[in-house]
């Protein structure tokens, strides 16, 4: 099947699946309960309650509820954030952007440095290059991001003060445009050297926090696989050919190792979503981590929600481009067969 | 019954080992070793290990006090925040109202009124009914707009016709005939019934906030019982601050208001919304954040930290409580009580002297928190030191329960708190751990909840538990304690069934009302003095503390102090360098 129909084919199913999800999502989410406790408080009467429902249409049965919420969603409307105090599509951009920066970025440190590493200690096996990089990936596979990302905030913010917390000095990001609402782009696209440094200061160490345990996963699988590869035959004989290592290397090996580390790195974007909850809230980054943190403790059903959906998305449109990268990676992969 | 008065503010802290003091350690081990290959990184990672704040003693942002939250609002409408929520302090700021409470002491001081009524200056009417208020001169609101009487006619009943059940609107409905603007400078204000508590429960309420009747009308309007979107995002008031911006989860910006009538600003305010207590600490140390929001139990990581100052003084004025009630007909599956367990004031007794009042001050508080009465926190009129309250007595708790059938029959109970609140947590645990102590047939079951649920379970009539903590809604006004808590008849007496618990309910409800309706402050002082030995015989709460109040903050801001009847700081007090 060709890519372009492949493709066709897969987002045409997308609809669908996000209907599963919704339902899913908002059965789920209405069994913790009425969503009318982030409006109420508990000096309310009954009666100010039930006013609070009706208000709401919470009166209405959950199917009907599930109507109306759907009805809103497709006309892009994803009900109100109570955590935010303002629509959930007037929010959720902003902390998309945010995120999506932030995972980007961390999925490049895993990305680089998992390929990197894993090859290095393919090659080299079992010997000392090999040895640092599985201690180094026991050690991220093992790390709370928690723990390592205060771990990393002490000297690095509090001593040495290299990097900042948050996302942005609120000056500098304020003087320039965000076309994009990513804050790198942004800066790079305004040209101005002092935003260009304030985004790229306020990135790296979250970004190493979050990539880190994802590096470590790719590093493993890049390891093995590129033990396999370097016993194959076709690579015996690209030696023999008296092509120089390096080529050998880059050019037959670790092409055909990245297959299967392809699907890890597509699996991985979607724990680097989830470890970002953790991560935002250690260094204070406004994305959707920070912002569904708070909407669990409140139990604001809509901002979790939407929370949900678009994550859903991302991890679908993620795997499909992994899919895709695969017949890229592999000439022998037919899509959709 | 032995009677114990308390001990005073507590002050012991035991320096304990906390998980940010071990996350400093492994800092500090895993930077030496990575030193170890350098030429001289090991002298200064021992300096900072040391506890020092990044090394800048130079003022960090000199023109912006930045505080670092634990939270938002939910509203910056006064119409429609809520009590003890972080929109209130912001409302403080921007907003005034007619009387206010400056930096030191519980006296009402003028504010958008230029004198505070009394029967003395013949501002309050005879029979106390009717209340006068001479209304400030040359005032404008932030958008230029020039304040007069109708202004606070208009913001008044702005609020009582959207009467939303989230904010406070009640205490202006509940206690108001009518009002109306005599001229441009001259409000009048006429009550329902006689009431000591109005200035404090009512004029220094959020509610009672000035809002500009320009940009109301402009955004919307007033509906009835419908919030305004555009007021929860956005101020125009009269106050030492101009609302700048609010970046969702990200932080809130106010500016000095150069045409303020009082006393100027001196810096503009940013509030930083920091959810991570651990991240809070670390920009407090590294001179980023000039205050931080912190839980009594990590004060201690910040004391001795060079150029960060706690201030510490006074008491908040929401005290802990464990509520009893005695009519849920509706128990979790797992309790085995009859409804009203807790209607035998021996029960209620034996839970008292079975908390262990000490170990939650010192532990959970660490230090930062004192005993109250039943049922005023210290700080507030009324507050009597003589005032009995019960001490962790376990013997005497399994005294009375003896004299029950429990004692043999045993029971289970479950008590419901709010996930994510160590301070409530602990009381439920510590209460569980008392009573399970005392006989191997006593359970109790600690129920953790989100906040919607439990707000949820709370807002229920009746409450689907026996027991549940949190902590009582502020009030600067004994009456505004002893009615809702305590009263028979009041919002917690009718739902927890008081008036059918009670020894004497009639009694109690004669003096609550009789305290409401008394204005000479020695009469009135005894009347709390009496209710509070009552109520100290016939408890209806577990009164576990009052939580001291800490704010750390650089020593670099001067002026820094909070008056305890603050819902927040008021920032224009303060300055940097």
């Amino acid at each position: 099947m060709q890519v372009k129909q492949y493709l066709i084919r897969r987002l045409a199913l997308l609809p669908l699946i996000m209907l599963g999800v919704s339902v899913i999502v908002f059965t789920l989410t209405r069994f913790t309960g009425s969503p009318v406790g982030i409006y109420a408080t508990p000096n309310m009467t009954p009666d100010e309650v039930a006013a609070l429902e009706e208000r709401y249409g919470l009166d209405e049965p959950i199917p009907v509820q599930y109507a109306y919420w759907l009805g809103g969603l497709l006309r892009g409307d994803l009900g109100w954030s109570g955590v935010s105090v303002a629509p959930v599509t007037d929010v959720i951009g902003l902390k998309m952007a945010a995120t999506l920066e932030l995972a980007l970025f961390a999925a490049l440190v895993a990305i680089i440095g998992g390929i990197a590493l894993g090859t290095i200690a393919g090659v080299r096996r079992n010997k000392a290059p090999d040895h640092a990089a599985r201690f180094f990936s026991i050690l991220g596979a093992s790390t709370p991001t928690f723990w390592f990302g205060l771990l990393l905030l002490i000297p690095f913010y509090l001593w040495l003060d290299w990097f900042p917390l948050g996302r942005s000095t609120p000056e500098i990001f304020d003087s320039i445009g965000h076309p994009t609402g990513l804050y790198t782009v942004d800066a790079a696209i305004s040209l101005n050297p002092t935003a260009i440094w304030d985004s790229i200061r306020h990135i790296i160490l979250p970004a190493v926090v979050l990539g880190f345990g994802s590096m470590a996963i790719i590093v493993r699988m890049m390891r093995s696989s590129m033990v396999e590869t370097m016993s194959e035959e076709y690579v015996d004989a690209a030696r023999a050919k008296g092509l120089p290592e390096k080529l050998v290397i880059k050019r037959h090996a670790r092409r055909n190792a990245l297959v299967p580390t392809a699907t890890v790195i597509g699996l991985s974007f979607g724990f680097l979503l989830q470890g970002a909850v953790a991560v935002e809230l250690i260094f204070r980054w406004p994305g959707l981590g920070q912002w569904v943190t708070g909407a669990i403790l409140s139990g604001d059903q809509a901002t979790i929600m939407a929370y949900v959906l678009v994550t859903s998305l991302i991890f679908m449109l993620v795997n499909l481009a992994v899919d895709i990268a695969y017949a890229y990676l592999d000439r022998r992969v037919v899509l959709g067969s | 019954m032995s009677v114990n008065n308390r001990s005073d503010h507590h002050r012991i802290r035991p320096r304990k080992r906390t998980a940010f003091a071990a996350v400093v350690g492994a800092a500090a081990l895993g930077l030496v070793l990575s030193a170890c290959g350098g030429s001289s990184g090991g002298g200064e990672s021992s300096d900072a290990a040391g506890g020092a704040d990044g090394g800048s003693t130079a003022v960090q942002n000199a023109n912006i006090i930045v505080h670092h939250q634990n939270g938002e609002p939910s509203s910056l409408d006064p119409a429609r925040a809520e009590q003890g929520e972080k929109g209130e302090a912001f409302i403080d700021n921007i907003y005034e109202r007619l009387l206010d409470v400056g930096p030191e002491g519980p006296d009402l001081i003028p504010s958008l009124a230029t004198e505070v009524p009394t029967q003395e200056n013949g501002l309050v009417s005879e029979d106390r009914l009717t209340y006068t208020f001479p209304i400030r001169e040359g005032v404008t609101f932030h958008d230029g707009k020039a304040f007069t009487a109708a202004d606070v006619v208009y913001s008044w009943e702005r609020a009582m016709t959207m009467n939303l059940p989230e904010g406070q609107a009640s205490a202006l409905v509940d206690s108001i005939a009518s009002m109306r603007a005599v001229d441009d400078y001259t409000f009048e204000v006429t009550l329902n019934e006689p009431d000591a508590s109005f200035l404090y429960s009512v004029v220094l309420n959020p509610v009672a906030s000035i809002v500009n009747s320009d940009v109301v009308t402009a955004n919307g309007g007033i509906a009835a019982d419908t919030p305004s979107e555009w007021m929860d995002a956005n101020m125009v008031g009269t106050g030492p601050y101009i609302f700048d911006s609010w970046k969702r989860g990200e932080s809130l910006l106010m500016t000095v208001n150069p045409n303020y009538w009082g006393t100027k600003a001196k810096a503009d305010v940013r509030w930083d919304i920091t959810p991570e207590e651990s991240s809070r600490v670390l920009a407090l140390q590294a001179g980023d954040a000039d205050i931080i929001d912190i839980s009594p139990s990590n004060v201690s990581d910040v004391e001795g930290v060079e150029g960060v100052t706690v201030y510490e003084n006074g008491l908040l004025l929401e005290p802990i409580h464990l509520g009893f009630n005695m009519r849920s007909d509706s128990l979790p599956s797992g309790d085995t009580i009859p409804s009203d367990f807790f209607a035998d004031k021996r029960i209620r007794q034996a839970f008292n002297y079975a908390f262990d009042y000490d170990t939650y001050i010192n532990s959970f508080l660490d230090g930062y928190g004192a005993r109250y009465s039943s049922y005023i926190p210290q700080g507030v009129f009324g507050y009597d030191p003589a005032a009995p309250v019960y001490n962790y007595d376990p013997a005497k708790a399994a005294e009375l329960l003896q004299q029950t059938e429990y004692w043999d029959k045993g029971f289970t109970v479950s008590i419901l708190v709010q996930a994510g609140e160590p301070e409530f947590e602990g009381v439920a645990l510590l209460m569980k751990d008392g009573i399970e102590k005392l006989n191997p047939k006593f359970r109790v079951n600690v129920v953790n909840q989100a906040e919607t649920q439990f707000d949820e379970n709370l807002g229920a009539d009746p409450v689907p538990y026996a027991l549940w903590v949190k902590n009582a809604d502020p009030g600067a006004d004994p009456h505004q304690f002893f009615d809702p808590l305590q009263h028979p008849d009041g919002d917690w007496g009718t739902k927890h069934g008081m008036r059918d618990a009670y020894e004497n309910p009639d009694q109690i409800a004669e003096l609550i009302d009789a305290g409401k309706a008394t204005v000479n402050p020695e009469e009135r002082a005894a009347i709390y003095s009496e209710l509070q030995k009552l109520l100290y015989e016939d408890p209806m709460w577990v009164y576990a503390a009052q939580e001291g109040l800490a704010y750390p903050h650089r020593s670099w801001l001067n002026g820094f102090v909070i008056n305890p009847l603050w819902r927040g700081p008021q920032y224009e007090y303060y300055s940097k360098g």
